[in-house]
């Protein structure tokens, strides 16, 4: 559906984005993850064609955005950062004049206008002027924008910046609920909202995609995964001996031991694997008592820390 | 052509259902009145040979408030859609660039249209002048009918044909940044060096290249125009200098656009 090709984009001598590579099939939800100025805004506007990549290519539902620019404007819905409307519109007939300018038939346009309404539930507010609307409902008049005419393809820049916590989730289950017919790169920088829409995550910093993965490899192909944290009583020197030689476990460390002898160990495993039954079974075999034996599971934040971190 | 027309139809509800245009309206229309009462002074003192639209566009404060007509109906057009960013969402709609532009420029350019129909009128309150000063001063003005259709043509045209290059002009200057002032300096910038150069064969006296400044000389053509002689070339330059102007605007967006 959307397929980028070494897209990069230079203002002067600032490069922006460097060589971005990605694909996102149909049906895909994309979180496209990075910090602030990492070249989000700037690739998703590569894609809608606002600005031209200095190189690379990006081809949208078969469009080039360079070659067929129009072409690809008709598959896509965009809804920009700050999202910008005309303040001295009303509601409807900002839409209305929306779904003109995006070649709507005008038979159709009052169907599709009273569609979008509908959707992003805007119907109370439909015949107030857009300066008046607080910033929950600009960013609905800007979602129903972004769906006029029903594009195959949407992309959200940060959908639920300056939201607050009820809106965000509104916004968050309006988004899911598109998910049917429609292929939508969003981006953020809210971890949690990604875990829980995307199948797709695209990290970026500092111009440079990092990683294009599903949430579950990303967070699986983390060093933190193979983390084992073990509260036990007993000997250990010898419980540390054993554990060594395991071959899945790359380092031992001893964190601490309580005053009536409970020692804390965190055991460094590699990556996708679980030694926890093995590691239970030295203990027993030691005669050890052990309360608490736990795998970490990593987040998405911590994938998103250890790909943009600085050092 | 239907985005044009789209852009064109919210640009001019934009300046009738806000207090803005009408504000300019009202400006305009009170300096062509002060005008035209300057006019009918002029006809009450003495017969005249020319006609009653020539005293209007030759009234003192003619210049001024014409070329400030421009910066004020042009200077937001594209810097505050640059400002506010609804330039982002114009342009990954499926329109192109120079379609906005003309869309914007058309209905600059109908404003501007609206702001001097009633020129139209005024022969018509010389007539009734006329007949008032008849009446009591028994002798006649001579704001004669006979030659009313060449000073409406003559004059509309000249007015119609500048605006058409100075609204074009306003668009590119506002393309040129997101701030509305700096728009607007520009615009009356560019204007009043344009209203010089034709100036120049006055200051410095005839010079063997002098003929381009007396082409170019905004109040030369208006005295022609305006006393029922067309002449063709006028048109020509400001037919033409539209058309690049207005390419250039285009252009300039684009480039814009690029470098950001």
């Amino acid at each position: 559906m959307i397929e980028a090709k070494q897209l990069s984009k230079k203002f002067g001598r600032f490069q922006a984005v460097k060589n971005a590579s990605f694909t996102i099939n149909k049906g895909d939800i994309v979180g496209f993850l990075g910090p602030n100025g990492a070249g989000k805004t700037t690739t998703l506007r590569m894609l809608t064609g606002y600005l031209p990549p200095t190189s690379g290519t990006a081809v949208i539902a078969g469009h080039d955005v360079l070659k067929d620019p129009m072409g690809a404007r008709k598959c896509l819905g965009y809804l920009p950062e700050h999202v910008p409307l005309y303040d001295e519109q009303r509601v409807t007939e900002y839409l209305k004049f929306r779904a003109r300018l995006k070649g709507i038939p005008s038979k159709e346009i009052w169907n599709n206008v009273a569609r979008v309404l509908e959707i992003c539930d805007l119907e109370p507010v439909r015949r107030k002027m857009i300066r008046t609307l607080s910033k929950g409902y600009r960013q609905r008049v800007g979602l129903a924008d972004a769906l006029l005419g029903k594009p195959d393809i949407l992309i959200l820049d940060e959908p639920t910046n300056g939201l607050d916590p009820n809106q965000i989730r509104q916004m968050r289950e309006r988004i899911k609920a598109l998910t049917v017919d429609h292929t939508i790169i969003l981006s953020t920088h809210i971890l949690s909202e990604v875990e829980m829409m995307c199948n797709k995550v695209v990290i970026i910093d500092q111009g440079v995609i990092k990683a294009a993965d599903t949430p579950e490899n990303l967070t699986s192909n983390l060093r933190a995964a193979g983390k084992i944290a073990i509260e036990f009583k007993g000997d250990l020197d010898k419980v540390v001996e054993q554990f060594n030689e395991l071959e899945h476990v790359k380092k031992v460390i001893h964190d601490s031991t309580t005053e009536d002898g409970w020692h804390f160990l965190t055991i460094r495993a590699e990556a996708g694997t679980d030694t926890r039954e093995r590691l239970i079974e030295i203990l027993t075999g030691l005669n050890c008592k052990v309360r608490h034996i736990h795998r970490h599971i990593p987040t998405l934040e911590e994938v998103f820390v250890e790909m943009t971190r600085k050092d | 052509m239907s985005a044009i027309y789209t852009i064109f139809k919210k640009e001019i509800r934009s300046f009738f259902l806000t207090p803005y245009g009408w504000v300019i309206l009202a400006f305009v229309l009170a300096l062509q009145g002060l005008s035209l009462s300057a006019t009918l002074k002029i006809f009450q003192t003495a017969p005249q040979q020319e006609g009653i639209l020539f005293f209007i566009v030759h009234s003192q404060m003619f210049w001024f408030y014409f070329l400030f007509i421009f910066p004020l109906i042009t200077m937001r057009s594209l810097a505050e859609e640059e400002k506010t960013g609804t330039l982002e969402s114009l342009l990954t709609a499926p329109v192109k660039t120079w379609q906005v532009v003309m869309g914007k420029y058309l209905a600059a350019y109908a404003f501007f249209i609206v702001l001097w129909l009633p020129l139209l009128l005024y022969p018509f309150v010389g007539d009734m002048a006329n007949w008032y000063v008849e009446a009591n001063y028994n002798y006649d003005p001579g704001m004669m009918l006979s030659y009313r259709f060449a000073d409406w043509f003559g004059t509309l045209s000249i007015i119609f044909l500048m605006g058409a290059w100075f609204t074009a002009l306003g668009i590119f200057a506002s393309s040129l940044t997101g701030s509305q002032i700096i728009a607007g300096i520009t615009t009356i910038g560019l204007l009043v060096f344009i209203f010089f150069l034709g100036l120049v064969p006055i200051l410095w006296g005839e010079f063997p290249a002098s003929a381009i400044f007396h082409y170019l000389s905004c109040t030369e053509n208006l005295d022609k125009f305006s006393s029922g002689l067309v002449d063709s070339r006028p048109f020509v330059l400001y037919i033409s200098m539209t058309v690049l102007t207005l390419a250039v605007t285009v252009r300039t967006i684009d480039y814009r656009r690029w470098k950001h």
